[in-house]
């Protein structure tokens, strides 16, 4: 009797353990889900893929992440937004990051949604599922990082990266004094597409621009897909522009350029052209893009050396694509894996709070300066040092290649103006 | 002097843009909504002739027209065919392809701005202090060919007066031993090989992106509706009230409202003609 009490007791403990242990496996965390919303048909969307691809690469060859004493590797999840597409609705950008987080079981999001709109959208979505982001490419409205510090109850899960209008155009306003200084130019005359982002940004350097005493002409304003620029370069040419100051994300762009300099215009362009940023802007402009200053948002996008990590980068990004770095995009999806590799290391979970608190404290030198956020608003903070912060990338195309001109302490080349000026 | 130069440059390019899915229309009654497709999709093959094959310019140009050209026949041969008649179906059906080849080319990798043809003559000359890029001129030579070789060609040859036999009464012209279904397998090859000339000619200005497949098939619709469905003199006229207007509207309003006002005329034209202005289909309705 007593052989068999213990025995049906034998069989329900070793059975109540064999669950156990399949509940425990199960549990178990074997890998860390990023899930990237990337307009994956753009620039800023494909080399963020790359971007993230590529750290997550280098860290699961090394074994992975460390979470309390164990090494688990991470996972890249990208769905398509399709959020850079005309006429594709915010809704389908919300969806796809809905997909990631409810479908693919992404621990963090890592990447866009890329236009400003969509990111913006999404920060109810990262607050509502309490998921953590770090934005990298696309959306550079101030707005992003302004709503975190204004409800950070809410919205303290979202985290940006990479640079912002603000940042950006107040170095192009430096750029714009070394110039003046340098070639006694005062015309300028604004170009823009016709999206959040460049508006806003056009708008903002007319006032800084006009408030420094420049002589702002006109601003034009385009719509996505436009293939013509020659009546506003006319009016350009006919009204004496010194510079020709652009903020354009479509690929049409390159057209700009090449009627430009078919025009033999005298003005200098400068600005945020997207289809200028990639290596291959020079053969698709057949070398007409010469003399365009670009700003490439963050270091690391095209060659320079701004830390010693910035060409291991390069040279890493050439080996595994078989180019350089495109664009804007690139080297900050990459440090937002290694950002994230180390909060979570220091944290010793994957605890929402914990990681949150690490990112707010990190410190990490990387391919484009120091990464450290601004604890209030989760913008990463900026600096014409990168011993201080992450620094930008202005280029000017000279001779085919992408020459770092900005800002002076990683310069390595200084603008020069085309033959006909 | 730069709205007369760059209008009637802007309106000749309308104008190309337009020219095949009007003709396509005018003759075999079908709506090729498939024409943004087909123009882009030319543009890939010539840069892929040119890059990946290295085949000379003029060669690769050549295949990439003969092609888009037979894919139109192909198209007309295999899926139109079944549907012709069902004015709902030749859409749906002609769109369905049209995305199916936009959407490939996108998930096939050609995406990006880095796609582009090579100018034919690179340089520009200044008229009247306007200046004017070379390939711009030939734009506008090319065009003015074009439309001089096809009014010889509809009236000057066989399979050209076929082709208005059935644009004007298709039964009688049945009657009288004309092959319906070969004129528009024809139709739909020498329209769709005009999206690609349009293509070749229109492309070295700019960059190769999936995206301008839809922009052309909108501008098509629009001055074909404007124009009247199936008026290649209405395409003409069209194009220039377009083209004006669209740089116009840059000159003294704003560029960003160059689109509105394409829609706005395609608006107003449906309310005050809507067979448009040189159409003649639904004009006896019109008057009743």
């Amino acid at each position: 009797m007593n052989n068999k009490i213990i025995k049906s007791f034998l069989r329900i403990f070793i059975l109540f353990s064999v669950a156990l242990l399949f509940v425990m496996c199960k549990s178990a965390k074997t890998e860390i889900v990023i899930g990237s919303p990337l307009a994956t048909a753009f620039l800023y969307g494909w080399d963020a893929e790359k971007g993230i691809k590529l750290a997550v690469e280098e860290i699961n060859t090394a074994g992975g992440v460390s979470v309390g004493g164990k090494k688990i590797p991470f996972k890249v999840e990208v769905i398509d937004t399709r959020d850079l597409e005309m006429n594709v609705p915010v809704n389908d950008a919300l969806m796809g990051m809905e997909k990631l987080i409810l479908e693919k079981k992404a621990d963090f999001i890592v990447g866009g949604p890329i236009r400003s709109e969509a990111a913006l959208a999404a920060m109810d979505l990262l607050s509502k599922h309490k998921k953590i982001s770090i934005l990298t490419t696309g959306a550079l409205t101030p707005a992003y990082t302004k709503k975190v510090s204004e409800n950070y109850d809410k919205y303290k899960y979202c985290f940006r990266i990479t640079s912002h209008v603000g940042v950006m155009a107040n170095e192009f306003m430096m750029l714009f004094e070394d110039i003046k200084k340098g070639h006694g130019f005062n015309n300028v005359y604004i170009m823009v597409q016709d999206v959040e982002h460049a508006r806003k940004g056009g708008e903002y350097m007319k006032k800084l621009l006009t408030d420094k005493g420049w002589n702002v002409i006109d601003t034009k304003i385009y719509p996505t897909g436009a293939s013509d620029f020659s009546v506003g370069l006319n009016d350009a040419k006919n009204k004496g522009a010194n510079i020709l100051f652009l903020w354009m994300d479509m690929p049409e762009s390159s057209i700009l350029l090449k009627q430009w300099s078919g025009m033999k215009l005298k003005a200098l362009p400068m600005g945020f052209v997207n289809a200028a940023e990639q290596p291959g802007f020079w053969k698709a402009t057949e070398g007409k893009g010469e003399f365009l200053l670009v700003n490439l948002v963050n270091g690391g996008n095209a060659p320079s050396n701004i830390t010693p990590w910035t060409m291991k980068f390069v040279e890493a990004y050439k080996k595994k694509y078989g180019l350089e770095p495109e664009g804007y995009g690139t080297s900050s999806s990459y440090m937002a894996i290694y950002t994230l590799k180390a909060a979570i290391e220091k944290a010793g979970s994957l605890d929402t709070d914990a990681v949150i608190k690490e990112l707010e404290n990190i410190d990490l030198m990387g391919v484009y300066g120091k990464i450290s956020f601004d604890k209030k608003s989760h913008q990463v903070i900026s600096s014409l040092d990168p011993e201080k912060g992450a620094v930008t990338s202005i280029i000017q195309w000279q001779k085919g290649k992408r020459v770092q001109i900005f800002p002076p302490k990683t310069a390595e080349g200084k603008v020069l103006l085309p033959p006909w000026m | 002097m730069d709205i007369l130069v760059y209008g009637t440059i802007n309106s000749i390019i309308l104008a190309l843009m337009s020219l095949g899915f009007t003709l396509v229309y005018s003759i075999s009654r079908l709506p090729n909504f498939a024409h943004g497709a087909l123009y882009i999709a030319t543009g890939y093959t010539v840069w892929m002739l040119l890059n990946s094959l290295e085949l000379s310019y003029p060669l690769a140009i050549l295949i990439g027209i003969l092609g888009t050209a037979a894919s139109g026949a192909l198209i007309y041969r295999f899926a139109l065919i079944r549907v012709r008649g069902m004015e709902i179906s030749e859409v749906i059906a002609s769109y369905a392809i049209g995305l199916a080849i936009i959407e490939g080319l996108r998930w096939g990798g050609l995406r990006g701005s880095t796609f582009t043809l090579p100018s034919f003559m690179s340089g520009s000359i200044t008229f009247f202090d306007v200046s004017i890029d070379y390939q711009r001129l030939i734009i506008m030579v090319t065009g003015f060919a074009v439309f001089v070789m096809l009014y010889l060609f509809t009236r000057f040859t066989k399979t050209g007066l076929a082709f208005r036999g059935i644009a004007q009464d298709e039964r009688a012209s049945m009657m009288l031993g004309i092959d319906s279904d070969f004129t528009a397998i024809l139709s739909l090859a020498i329209g769709s090989g005009l999206a690609g000339l349009s293509a070749v000619i229109l492309l070295p200005l700019g960059n190769i992106v999936v995206e301008t497949g839809y922009n052309v098939l909108i501008f098509s619709i629009a001055v074909s509706i404007i124009g009247g469905l199936g008026s290649w003199s209405g395409v003409v006229v069209a194009s220039f009230i377009i083209g004006f207007a669209q740089i116009l509207t840059e000159v003294f309003l704003s560029s960003h409202y160059q689109m509105v006002v394409a829609l706005l005329a395609i608006i107003v034209t449906l309310l005050i003609k809507p067979s448009g202005i040189m159409g003649k289909q639904k004009e006896l309705e019109e008057r009743v």
